[in-house]
């Protein structure tokens, strides 16, 4: 990867930290919040260990998409944090190329975010209980195949558009679209487990999708403020 | 965690400023970044192994910590001579050695080498927390550097959580070896429910904390101090990071 892709990256990176920041700062009270994020990041980083069986072989999900639609804003520091992990612990993807990689996953994620909230637009509401879950669950699924098929395109778009300098245009354009076709069944598989995953919650935990991270009435204030 | 295993060994890397080798090795490792030269490449690994040598770190920690990722630089390095470039070293049947993409495989392994061996430098000398605490002495803003400091608390926690429950899951007959809707559904209640308990986990937490005063203004003393000596080996790594690029430019 050269290093003007890298440097592109922790740009976008950075504004993309910022302008989330400033967005979770417009909350009432980041500071209380800031357990139940890290908690969650924490939880999705050991959710992407479990792997899918899709014969021949078994793939771990990103679960980028299902992390927007849950965490909302909170899902760039999340995925940014979970990244710089897996950099400096396990060595997979490199420090040079945290910026790409953070923008490449967390871009999608906050797009399936809008994605998912769709679910509540104003001509869908009239459906009824049985309408509403169906169409959560169908948003979700999209949320979730956006997340991954996105994060997929940027990376071989990237890849293919910078790493071997002397492949002609028509095998670029070639390689890429193949590379995509293969990851639409990826796609598919990532926005179904997104989806079951969110129906889960809704019967289980509904508290969970409706702004897990807001501070509710009852509960207790911070001393002092910040 | 395997990573901190040598960070308590004693040498001037160690005892180097957290903050000015954070700022130093990432600008060397950029440097790096941008060299595409050949003939840079030697000198490169000479750099990195050189710190890694001064730092005392065993080679057989950075060969470990080198393996994973070089699996997907491995499949890169094969294919890339094959399939970049015009002019055939070797003709293998079907196959052509190219020499363009020789080369490009070799910078790209070489690259990727000396870039891995600066990370495990930089996070290999220092406990995680005192590099996460350095960042936000260098300005990292302080929701990222706390969420960061809680996730890192947590992640084994919820780690074992997690194998705990593939356990239960695995003793109940579960296996999953085909793809179909029955076996993702357990797995997305798997998941589902690992997310319900960390949320729950989070909700005593917060409020354990809020028992302890968290939410109080607090004052941040880093604790860092440079010497003469830190500033000195900063200014000396950004003059190699410097040479590394004024040699790619010119």
């Amino acid at each position: 990867m050269p290093a003007s892709v890298a440097i592109a990256g922790f740009a976008t990176t950075g504004a993309m930290a910022w302008y989330s920041l400033r967005k979770i700062e417009q909350d009432d009270d980041p500071r209380a919040v800031i357990p139940k994020a890290s908690m969650f990041t924490a939880a999705f980083f050991v959710a992407s260990w479990v792997n899918i069986p899709v014969p021949p072989v078994s793939v771990h999900l990103i679960l980028n998409g299902l992390m927007g639609v849950i965490l909302g804003w909170y899902a760039f520091p999340a995925i940014l944090i979970g990244l710089f992990f897996q950099a400096v612990m396990f060595g997979h993807g490199g420090l040079t190329t945290l910026g790409v990689n953070a923008t490449m996953m967390g871009v999608p994620a906050i797009l399936a975010y809008y994605v998912f909230r769709l679910r509540g637009a104003p001509g869908l509401r009239a459906m009824g209980e049985r309408g509403s879950r169906a169409l959560t669950g169908v948003f979700a699924f999209l949320g979730g195949a956006l997340g991954l098929g996105l994060a997929a395109l940027i990376l071989f778009v990237l890849l293919i558009g910078t790493v071997p300098s002397s492949l002609d245009g028509a095998t670029e354009r070639a390689a890429i679209t193949g590379l995509v076709i293969a990851h639409i069944p990826l796609a598919v598989v990532e926005g179904a487990f997104t989806a079951l995953v969110v129906l889960y919650l809704l019967r289980v935990k509904p508290a969970l999708l409706e702004a897990p991270l807001k501070k509710r009435p009852g509960e207790a204030k911070l001393a002092g403020g910040r | 965690m395997k990573l901190d295993k040598y960070s308590g060994l004693d040498s001037p890397v160690h005892r180097w400023d957290p903050r000015l080798k954070l700022v130093g090795l990432m600008a060397l490792a950029l440097s790096f970044a941008f060299v595409t030269e050949l003939w840079l490449l030697p000198a490169m690994l000479a750099v990195s192994f050189a710190l890694c040598s001064v730092a005392r770190l065993p080679f057989s920690f950075l060969a470990g910590r080198l393996r994973y990722p070089g699996i997907f630089i491995f499949i890169l390095a094969v294919i890339l001579p094959f399939l970049s470039g015009e002019t055939v070293l070797l003709q293998l049947g079907p196959l052509a050695l190219r020499e363009e993409g020789s080369l490009e495989m070799l910078m790209v392994v070489g690259r990727f080498t000396a870039i891995v061996t600066i990370a495990v430098v930089l996070f290999g000398t220092a406990p995680i927390l005192t590099n996460i605490k350095a960042m936000r002495a260098l300005g990292l803003p302080e929701l990222l550097a706390d969420m960061t400091l809680f996730s890192y608390r947590y992640i084994e926690e919820i780690g074992s959580d997690l194998a705990r429950m593939r356990r239960a899951v695995r003793l109940r007959g579960f296996r999953a070896v085909r793809l179909n809707r029955r076996n993702l559904s357990v797995l997305a209640s798997l998941v589902g429910s690992l997310l319900v308990r960390s949320y729950e986990r989070s909700e005593r937490v917060y409020q354990a904390m809020v028992l302890r005063g968290y939410g109080q203004l607090r004052s941040h003393s880093h604790g860092f101090q440079a010497t003469a000596r830190d500033v000195a080996a900063l200014s000396a790594v950004l003059l190699v990071a410097a040479g590394f690029v004024a040699a790619e430019v010119l």
